[in-house]
């Protein structure tokens, strides 16, 4: 027979699987790396000139050496072409007619600055691209104006270096994906035992401890094992995946570490809520605030879970986030020591 | 008459009476210590996300490594950078080497990426020096008007086939037009080059990189919601700016973003709570003594959500308050709140244990947050984003008016598919149902079955499941929008075959299932025809979706018009032509359930196979016909 606590694990594993509950969990998870990367995908490719191959013409009008400027900032833009227009009522026809995407009017001001009068179609997804793309060839504008005037500037602004390829989802991976595929699964394990406990509570199933050989404290060893171990094993379920995509993820085994500790944290909230207070409406409720708690309260630490996540996933991780690591492996311990004390001082029979 | 009205007077008084029993039995459950620990734990957490808010959570802090001098001209903006981690030069784990003549890259994806951060800081770098700088007409040379302008319809280029959408321009224009107001509070607000320095710079690259981080944070400050003025939120959009190029932000639907976020995440604590409530009753046959006493199950469902009801009408009213919404918002949002509560209900009555309930509840409510929140990115293209209740929401905030028509077409799917799932929950809240486990696709064949009592029955459930049939369709097209049209057209037609296939048979299954029907050809062939009808019948409103002009997209199109909805336009068919094709629907949805009614009667896996072959016949027509109109 073996430990009874192996036993309770694999029952509530069990009544996962024929409640088919988890291929729901993993499909939510599924769901939700997906939507998220599809909207940063989609808006991206529209934020990064380079990333979509979108070109915009561009009417230029205006004073004859502001315009020259112009055409000449246009120019070095991927993505973004110049032509002169005499008059400004001449671009706008063109706009209107859609010969031209976007009309840029330049005047020179008083105090010497140019003035830019932009104008660009409003049509939703196709705006964000042509005005990115403006905003760069005017940024470019200004740095050469800049230039110019760097006698009257008390400093020099720092050369920029020349522009490469890099992917531009490459940041939003580490810093977003990869964090929320780590913690998901936390926060659903966490649940998971607050349901379980509540259950037991609710259909007064605790009773029957009298009679059988195993204590209290083992149920909830076994419900913990079960929801607690599953965190890591989906976490790191997902790192494969990202790898077998092409997303290289450094440093699994300290990733792991973070995610049972983190797992231990919350699973043991989980338990302590759903003992304290039986009632499935107050425990859920407690259990997210408390997550949230949890959550928000690491995030004000410099070594943030999810920084110290993307940062290990990276390779770029130093010292400190691997004694994060260790630290959150400790509390874990910490706290399930605190909820065994916890569970001795509970009569099950006096819950619900 | 008078007799009637008693009857509703004490339906009502039933329905009362329940609700007051469900509010002092959940108070009941919160006693002081738990409610005191609660209330101190939201306080803390409030606290920390307001600290955290302020703070900003960098999630990319210290991502990159750069080896730099301490005396380098760049120092400073690597050591100001977030992302960047200054290490000695001698280091050797770093990514980017930055020396006094030339930046030495790591070759791999990590080092360019870090190549581009430090690029970025470079740059914000200079905006804020600049920014310091005395002489600002030379810091700054160049200054910006930006304008949105909306352009006549000329011919359907992309994915547009009219231009005659009231909203965006115009009123972008007018909220110009409030110009100088505008120009001032951005000044405060957007504009980097006076005021803010680099920081809204920051802050846009932080949009650009990480969009769902930046609306966490954005969501967990109240203060974030209520506080940009109308001016600000217009800014929001991309309304008309002014200022330096690097104060230029890209219209990004930020503030649709907040107000899903804002309006949605409470509702999850109110389904939370409304879901173990309904499932608590079916727990050791606790329901038993409602059922049997001299109550209708309609009102013991009505009594027990009115509570939650209320609920989250006041929670959607403080919000609409807070970020400045009139009755239009309120009106906008609570359906969606209705929609969350009625398949919350419906989760609960299927599922077996709380484990499930959770999962049930989260997906509601990941869908339903992708359902509205995916189209109200799209806030310029009306048609599109008017799929999206919140949308309703962004215009009553700019001050727009709403027709009755856009209305309708954004809120009426929701509420009737809200309404039909009450009714299907309701359905099964009987002893034989609620006291039994039975997994969830069996038990939604029961609450399918128990709407069915004669043939004509599934006529009656086809045309209902059309809420629902138009609530995915237009998911699906929010979400394939962003696609080009050439690939998105295909996908679209097997979604909707897919979708109107399964609409038109699942309750024909059912009914099978349970053995309401004889199994004969005769029966799968009436069942099948009636089945057909009451989804045609029920098709037809969808001419709704013309009011909101849907039909004007490509997509649009596609997705509705093998329903035979925007052929009127057809001005070159003849009228027998129009006659047929307007009928030609008819007989398509009677002759694909007829195949799936008849693999319904010889059990579940002929009913697979039956699917598949109706879902072809479907789309071998739909292609007909867009190819034909097209």
């Amino acid at each position: 027979m073996g430990n009874p606590r192996f036993a309770i694990a694999r029952r509530e594993l069990g009544s996962l699987r024929k409640e088919k509950t988890i291929v729901l969990a993993l499909a939510i998870q599924l769901f939700v790396a997906a939507f998220s990367s599809f909207l940063v995908v989609g808006l991206v490719s529209l934020y990064d000139p380079g990333a979509a191959s979108y070109q915009v013409d561009v009417a230029v009008t205006g004073d004859e050496e502001a315009v020259e400027d112009l055409l000449r900032a246009v120019g070095t833009e991927d993505g973004l072409s110049g032509r002169p227009y005499a008059s400004s009522s001449d671009a706008l026809t063109a706009f209107q007619g859609r010969e031209v995407d976007a009309v840029l009017e330049a005047s020179t001001g008083e105090d010497g600055r140019i003035r830019v009068a932009a104008v660009a179609p409003d049509t939703g997804v196709e705006t964000t691209a042509v005005v990115v793309r403006l905003r760069a060839a005017l940024r470019e504008l200004e740095r050469t104006e800049r230039a110019e005037r760097s006698a009257s500037l008390a400093t020099d602004p720092l050369s920029l270096p020349p522009a490469t390829e890099s992917s531009p989802y490459f940041g939003f991976t580490y810093t977003v994906l990869v964090p929320l595929l780590l913690f998901l699964p936390v926060f659903i394990s966490g649940s998971l035992v607050v349901d379980s406990l509540a259950e037991e509570v609710a259909r007064g199933t605790l009773e029957l401890l009298r009679v059988a050989p195993v204590s209290f404290a083992a149920v909830v060893d076994g419900k913990l094992l079960a929801a607690g171990g599953l965190a890591p094993v989906q976490a790191i379920a997902w790192m494969l995946l990202l790898q077998l995509n092409g997303t290289a993820i450094e440093s699994v085994p300290w990733l792991f570490g973070m995610v049972a500790g983190l797992s231990a944290v919350v699973v043991t909230l989980g338990a302590a809520v759903a003992i304290t207070s039986p009632d499935r409406r107050v425990a859920q409720l407690l259990y997210s605030i408390g997550v949230l708690l949890v959550f928000a309260g690491t995030s004000l630490l410099p070594l943030n879970p999810a920084n110290t996540a993307a940062r290990l996933a990276l390779g770029t991780a130093g010292v400190g986030a691997k004694a994060a690591v260790a630290g959150l492996v400790f509390v874990g311990v910490v706290a399930l020591v605190g909820l065994r004390i916890l569970v001795d001082r509970v009569d099950p029979n006096e819950l619900g | 008459m008078t007799d009637r009205r008693t009857r509703l007077v004490a339906h009502a008084r039933a329905v009362l009476r329940i609700a007051r029993w469900e509010v002092s039995r959940s108070a009941g459950t919160l006693d002081r210590r738990t409610a005191v620990i609660g209330l101190v734990a939201v306080l803390v957490a409030g606290g920390i996300a307001a600290g955290a808010a302020v703070g900003g959570v960098a999630l990319d802090r210290d991502l990159y490594r750069v080896g730099i001098a301490g005396d380098s001209p760049y120092y400073d903006a690597v050591d100001q950078s977030s992302a960047l981690d200054a290490r000695p030069v001698s280091d050797p784990n770093v990514e980017l080497v930055v020396s006094e003549t030339h930046i030495s890259v790591a070759d791999t994806q990590t080092g360019r990426a870090a190549y581009s951060a430090f690029r970025d800081a470079v740059r914000s770098y200079n905006e804020r020096q600049m920014a310091r700088e005395e002489n600002q007409s030379a810091a700054f040379p160049v200054v910006v008007d930006l304008q949105y302008r909306e352009r006549d319809a000329l011919v359907p280029t992309g994915s547009r086939v009219d231009g005659g959408a009231s909203g965006g321009g115009g009123d972008a224009g007018t909220a110009g037009g409030g110009g100088t107001d505008t120009g001032t509070a951005g000044g405060g607000g957007t504009d980097a080059g006076t005021g803010g320095g680099g920081g809204t710079d920051d802050g846009a690259d932080g949009t650009a990189g990480g969009g769902p981080s930046a609306s966490d944070a954005a969501a967990a400050d109240d203060g974030g919601v209520d506080a940009p003025s109308l001016g600000g939120i217009a800014g929001l959009f991309g309304g008309d700016t002014s200022g330096s190029p690097a104060s230029i932000s890209p219209p990004f639907p930020f503030a649709s973003l907040v107000l899903a976020f804002a309006f949605l995440v409470p509702m999850n604590f109110v389904i939370q709570a409304y879901g173990s409530s309904v499932l608590n009753e079916r727990i050791n046959r606790r329901g038993e003594l409602l059922l049997v006493a001299p109550i209708s199950p309609g009102d013991i469902v009505a009594g027990k959500t009115l509570p939650y009801l209320l609920g989250t009408v006041a929670i959607t009213v403080a919000i609409a308050a807070a970020v400045g919404g009139g009755v239009v918002s309120v009106a906008a949002v609570v359906p969606v709140g209705l929609l969350f509560l009625a398949s919350t209900f419906v989760g609960a009555m299927f599922a077996r244990s709380f484990k499930e309930l959770t999962f049930v509840t989260v997906t509601v409510s990941v869908f339903l947050t992708t359902y509205t929140f995916v189209p109200a990115i799209f806030t310029n293209v009306t048609p599109i984003a008017l799929i999206s209740p919140l949308t309703l929401v962004v215009r009553d905030l700019a001050g727009e008016s709403i027709p009755l028509g856009e209305f309708l077409f954004s809120v009426g799917p929701i509420l009737l598919a809200a309404v039909v799932l009450f009714l299907l929950g309701v359905g099964v809240y009987r002893e034989e149902d609620m006291f039994t486990q039975r997994s969830v696709p069996l038990k939604f064949l029961d609450a399918l079955d128990s709407r069915i009592s004669r043939a004509r029955s599934v006529a009656t459930l086809s045309a209902l499941s059309i809420p629902f049939v138009f609530i995915a369709e237009l998911l699906a097209i929010a979400v394939l929008f962003v696609l080009p049209v050439d690939l998105t057209v295909p996908m679209i037609l097997v979604a909707v075959a897919v979708v109107e296939e399964l609409a038109k048979s699942l309750h024909v299954l059912a009914a099978f299932e349970k053995a309401r029907f004889s199994r004969t050809l005769r029966s799968s062939l009436v069942l099948g025809g009636l089945s057909g009808l009451g989804f045609f019948v029920g098709e037809k409103f969808t001419a709704i979706a013309q009011l909101a002009g849907l039909q004007s997209l490509t997509l649009g199109q596609t997705a509705f018009a093998p329903s035979g909805v925007g052929i009127a336009d057809g001005t070159g068919v003849g009228v027998l032509a129009v006659l047929g094709l307007f009928l030609a629907p008819l007989a398509l949805h009677a002759v694909t359930a007829s195949v799936t009614a008849f693999g319904a009667s010889r059990g579940r896996s002929a009913y697979g196979v039956a699917l598949v072959g109706a879902i072809a016949i479907h789309l071998a027509y739909n292609l007909r016909v867009v190819s034909a109109l097209g």
